[in-house]
């Protein structure tokens, strides 16, 4: 089953002559426990596509379905629940509540459910173990490296135990190294944890780690490769696709 | 710890600067409100004590509704009340002394400023309450100068049995012969002389009159139902004229002191509104700082009311804390001036302070204002923060970009308000401009971020002069313009200080004018005798007829002008009437009429007609022309307002001029408490002035003044008056100094991450001093000129106003404008000075990690 799809999705921002077609028509999906990347020029709408899957924001035509069920139908607060439980969000910046420590950011969204925070903090204590940070936990974002809190944001998205994991740019902050650690930890999400992860980025080399690539181009979908991860030359293949692409 | 809890309490404690700020401005009106609400009901305790005490263990006293003295035959009436077992009437007067009555040393201070006389029937009052002789014998009927008193004023006044007490009466000095001592007395209020019923109505000028009625009955001290039904069968046999209980004698005190506590709150309550103020600029920077942080939290799902509970939170903790700090604090406050004005205050009105009193009523009111305040001015922008979208985490702009669209709007409501406000001043209807100085003020409010840019570029072409070499002026000028609903906030909450400095200093050029004007006029007498107790008359001991007569006869005395007392109601209020001799009275003194002129003496003259103040209609919600029933001591009777015109002696008392006539055969008083007299033209100044001073050494009751000298007098008591409303006037401009400094603050800490990129590339900490002075200089500016303009139309509709109930002449307030301009000024350098330093101390690296 789909985690995610969408129908002939359509987003046009503002009206008359200023109207931006950011989103044309699109229609894709991602299944269960699969890592999707999203590529394409800036400005082709990949972070608009991002928030629309997120229930952030309203389709101008077309339909967001997730786990089957139609966002449009849903109420702020039924989404506010949906993202809350279902969905995990890692973003290119402002990831983190600066007055909290990594544990209790990391803990958050359950917290924000209702769960008890010793158990919240324990959970997400686990998380960030497996990620690295058993030493970082009781530190503050400011005392972080932009990879370490990339990290932290990471764990945060996991610790409901989301199905789908939404993610916009979020190696874009960082350089080479901590970027392919990211990236490899949203593989591991996906193949490890069984979570379906939509991931978009501009860089060749990150959106090979994942199964698929879905590139966009004026809105619109204009190819779709599948990547088999055994072959160590898919950054290259990526890359050279992007620049046919782009033409 | 629940989230919401732990989030508020890190988010203010990341905020150390700020949250003290804003806590600050809560904690302040508490302060105020709290504080003083403790003094004036201390000094109401005290009072009631007092009055407590002269209605002695019995179980019920009856006293007229007006408080004056009346028949004795209304005994008659009660005869058929079969629970009465005993019943004596008495005949009881405070007497004020005048200072240094006793010990003739001013240097010492007097332990005794009045006593109470009680006139008794010996034989039936002993039926209704026992008298523990300690020494000599109790009073008996036969007695006409003997007097009783407790041990602890014959230690007072180191007298024993068969010395002589010396009291001031209507007739001169009166002696009395001490015959008996009672123990000490324990209770609070004054020390009682007791005399026989005939002696004390000599004394007090009332010969065959009484002004209580006392008696117990033969129930327990626990049958209250049996108890109330008495009372009810008392009240319907005597009738409406006469009340069951304590005395209403201080009626009059009582009035004025709530007025004073009205007005007290009054300015705790706009200190808290400032608070407000500060707190929901504060928060709505708090919105924009938090954008990123709020999105993020509904990303990852927190509901709306998660948003709006956490912003709630944040107020509450605040709030409370804020109040508790300033309930403490206010207790302080209170306690201290008490303590500081206990001498003071004891020679105006006879009270002892003890103990403050807190009422539950208001640390109630305290705690639901303090922490209202809060809550309300936080609601709106948590509602606003409860909107924030996920989506606004990632986009940096949009708040800005709501508070244009805000702008649009508040400027049309703004214009439309100021206009509305100007329409009013010109239409000139009093109830118009009253309310129009609020709808201007209000109105500017809203106008503020509209005129921000303006009023900045005509400023900044003087920065620019001042730091021209720099060009911190330019950056200080680019910063506001950036943020221009901040910078109006506080220039918002900058000119309702200002406003307020102008408009009160309007307020009081206005009234000093205007009440040495009436003092010259009202007192300007040549010569003045008065009690020591102006405007509580009720305590005082006047003079019987004899004496304005003796003074008329000395040769050089022109006319002679008395005052006489009695106390009344009208429909429950407590009513101060003042008995003058029309024909007389205009040419010593005079008033200030509001509403009709002076014909008005002549209709005093006719017939039942009256004089009243504007407090009088304040109180009793009467009009010119109309015709009120006053509480006689027999009955009631119709009077009619012949005109409104205020006197020096009693702006703050509900009081009514009536002709000396009718109060002789109305209410049954002759008593002189105040007379003023003029000299014939030519007259031997010096034999004239022995020989009235001769004439009152008998009366030391009266303090005898040369007019002019009291009017100098007067005046200075005005000025010491008017000092503390000064003060008072600075406390309010101490939260718009809180409000100016916590937005400065705010934005030195949002721009941290800037002022480090100035740093880095080469700023010396001395230029973002000044950048960050300069900026402070240019938000007081804005505030300052708002300020200024606003005031001076709330001074001219506060004026209008008040010239209600008390005639005001309006005067332009030069000194209020330079008081508020150099407060505007000074503050805002002085605001500037925290931020500045705290700027410039910052450290580069910390700064460009600041998130
Ligand atoms: N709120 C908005 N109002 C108007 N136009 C918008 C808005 N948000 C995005 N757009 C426009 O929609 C188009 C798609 O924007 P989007 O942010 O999805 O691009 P992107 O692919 O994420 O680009 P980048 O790689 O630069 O992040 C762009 O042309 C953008 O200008
Ligand atoms: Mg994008």
């Amino acid at each position: 089953m789909n985690t995610v799809e969408t129908r002939e999705l359509t987003k046009i921002y503002g009206s008359g002559d200023t109207a931006v077609t950011a989103l044309d028509s699109i229609s894709i999906h991602a299944a269960e426990g699969e890592f999707v990347a999203v590529m394409g020029p800036s400005g082709c709408g990949k972070s608009t596509l991002l928030h629309l899957l997120g229930g952030l924001d309203h389709p101008t035509r077309g339909k967001v379905i997730i786990s089957g069920q139609d966002v449009a139908e849903m109420t702020d607060d039924a989404l506010t629940e949906l993202r809350r439980r279902q969905m995990g969000f890692v973003f290119q910046f402002f990831n983190l509540l600066p007055v909290l420590s990594a544990v209790e950011n990391a803990a958050l969204p359950i917290m924000l459910d209702g769960v008890k925070p010793d158990e919240a903090k324990a959970k997400a204590t686990e998380w960030l173990t497996r990620f690295g940070l058993a030493d970082r936990l009781v530190n503050r974002p400011d005392q972080l490296s932009g990879g370490q809190q990339q990290r932290v944001a990471v764990a945060r998205a996991l610790v409901s135990e989301p199905k789908l994991v939404l993610a916009d740019e979020p190696t874009g902050n960082l350089d080479t190294r901590s970027g392919d650690e990211i990236a490899a930890l949203l593989r591991e999400v996906s193949q490890k944890y069984g979570r379906t992860v939509v991931m978009v980025s501009h860089d060749p080399r990150i959106a090979a780690y994942a199964d698929r690539i879905i590139f966009l181009k004026d809105g619109k979908v204009i190819d779709e490769t599948v990547l088999e991860q055994k072959n160590g030359k898919n950054a290259e293949m990526v890359a050279e696709r992007m620049t046919k692409l782009a033409h | 710890m629940n989230l919401n809890l732990t989030l508020a309490a890190r988010y203010l404690a990341g905020r150390k600067l700020r949250t003290f700020l804003t806590t600050l401005a809560i904690v302040f009106g508490v302060v105020i409100l709290f504080g003083m609400n403790i003094i004036l009901p201390s000094m109401m305790q005290a009072l009631e004590a007092n009055m407590k005490a002269a209605a002695g263990v019995v179980d019920f006293s009856v006293t007229s509704v007006s408080g004056e003295a009346f028949d004795p035959a209304v005994m008659a009436r009660l005869d058929g009340i079969q629970e009465i077992t005993a019943i004596a009437p008495a005949f009881v007067r405070t007497f004020n002394l005048g200072a240094d009555f006793f010990d003739n040393d001013p240097a010492t201070a007097d332990r005794i400023t009045a006593i109470q006389l009680v006139g008794m029937d010996p034989d039936a009052v002993q039926t209704l309450r026992a008298f523990p002789i300690a020494s000599g014998r109790f009073l008996q009927t036969s007695d006409s100068d003997a007097a009783v008193i407790s041990q602890s004023l014959a230690d007072a006044l180191r007298l024993t049995v068969g010395d002589t007490l010396t009291l001031p009466t209507v007739n001169g000095l009166t002696d009395l012969t001490i015959v008996g001592l009672l123990p000490p007395r324990t209770l609070p209020g004054n020390e009682e002389v007791f005399v026989t019923l005939g002696a004390a109505q000599a004394m007090g000028g009332q010969p065959g009159r009484i002004t209580t009625i006392d008696l117990n009955v033969a129930l327990d001290a626990g049958d209250q139902e049996g108890r109330d039904a008495v009372a009810a069968e008392i009240q319907s046999s005597l009738g409406s004229s006469y009340v069951i209980g304590a005395l209403t004698s201080g009626a009059d005190v009582f009035a004025a002191l709530q007025m004073g506590q009205a007005i007290l709150s009054m300015f705790g309550i706009m200190a808290l509104f400032m608070g407000g103020f500060v707190i929901h600029n504060t928060f709505r920077t708090v919105l924009m700082e938090r954008q990123h942080d709020i999105g993020m939290l509904r990303a990852v799902g927190a509901s709306r009311r998660t948003i709006l509970n956490l912003f709630i939170t944040e107020g509450l903790v605040q709030g409370v804390l804020g109040t508790l700090v300033g309930l403490a604090l206010g207790y302080l406050f209170g306690v201290g001036i008490l303590k500081f004005a206990e001498g003071p205050i004891s020679t105006f009105v006879n009270i002892r302070l003890d103990t403050p009193v807190v009422e539950p009523g208001i640390v109630l009111l305290s705690i639901f204002m303090g922490i209202g305040v809060t809550v309300v001015a936080g609601v709106l922008p948590a509602v606003r923060a409860s909107r924030i979208s996920p989506l606004d985490a990632l986009r940096p702009t949009s708040a800005q970009a709501d508070f244009e669209r805000e702008r649009g709007r508040g400027f049309w409501v703004g214009a439309l308000l100021v206009a509305l406000s100007l329409v009013m001043l010109f239409i000139g209807q009093d109830a118009m401009i009253a309310a129009g100085g609020f709808v201007f003020l209000i109105g500017l409010v809203f106008l503020a971020p509209a005129i921000v840019r303006p009023i900045t570029d005509m400023f900044s072409v003087l920065l620019g002069r001042l730091y021209a070499r720099e060009g911190t002026g330019e950056v200080a000028r680019g910063n506001m313009l950036r943020q221009p609903a901040r910078v109006a906030a506080t220039a918002s909450a900058t000119m309702i200080g200002l406003a307020v400095i102008v408009a009160v200093g309007a307020v009081l050029t206005s009234m000093t004018g205007t009440m040495t004007n009436l003092l010259r006029k009202n007192l300007g007498s040549d010569y003045l005798m008065v009690p020591p107790s102006i405007g509580l008359w009720a305590s005082n001991v006047g003079a019987s007829e004899g004496l304005a007569e003796e003074l008329a006869a000395i040769q050089g005395v022109g006319p002679v002008a008395t005052t006489r007392f009695a106390g009344s109601a009208s429909e429950g209020v407590a009513i101060s009437l003042l008995g003058i001799d029309p024909a007389i009275y205009p040419q010593v003194s005079g008033m200030a009429f509001q509403e009709g002129d002076e014909s008005a003496y002549d209709d005093l003259a006719a017939g039942r007609s009256m004089i009243v103040n504007g407090a009088f209609l304040l109180a009793t919600g009467a009009e010119l022309g109309d015709t009120l029933e006053l509480a006689t001591p027999d009955g009631v009777q119709s009077y009619r307002i012949a005109a409104v015109a205020a006197d020096m002696l009693n702006p703050k008392v509900t009081t009514a001029f009536i002709s000396q006539a009718n109060m002789a055969a109305d209410f049954g008083r002759a008593e002189d408490v105040l007379i003023q007299l003029n000299l014939e033209e030519g007259a031997e100044a010096e034999s004239v002035d022995s020989q009235i001073r001769a004439l009152m050494h008998d009366y030391p009751q009266f303090n005898t003044i040369a007019g002019r000298a009291y009017v100098e007098q007067m005046l200075e008591l005005l000025n010491v008056a008017f000092s503390a409303l000064y003060f008072l006037l600075a406390f309010l401009a101490v939260p718009s100094l809180i409000a100016m400094l916590n937005t400065l603050a705010i934005s030195v800490i949002e721009r941290t991450r800037e002022i480090g990129m100035l740093r880095a590339v080469g700023a010396t900490r001395r230029q973002v001093r000044r950048m960050v002075t300069a900026e402070a200089l240019l938000l007081a500016g804005i505030g300052t000129g708002m300020g200024l303009l606003s005031g001076l139309y709330l001074g001219y509709s506060w004026v209008v106003a008040m010239e209600a109930f008390f005639p005001l002449e309006y005067s332009f307030p030069i000194a209020g404008l330079i008081a508020g301009l150099s407060t505007g000024l000074i503050f805002g350098a002085l605001a500037g000075l925290i931020p500045a330093r705290q700027a410039a101390k910052m450290d580069v690296v910390a700064a460009l990690r600041y998130e």
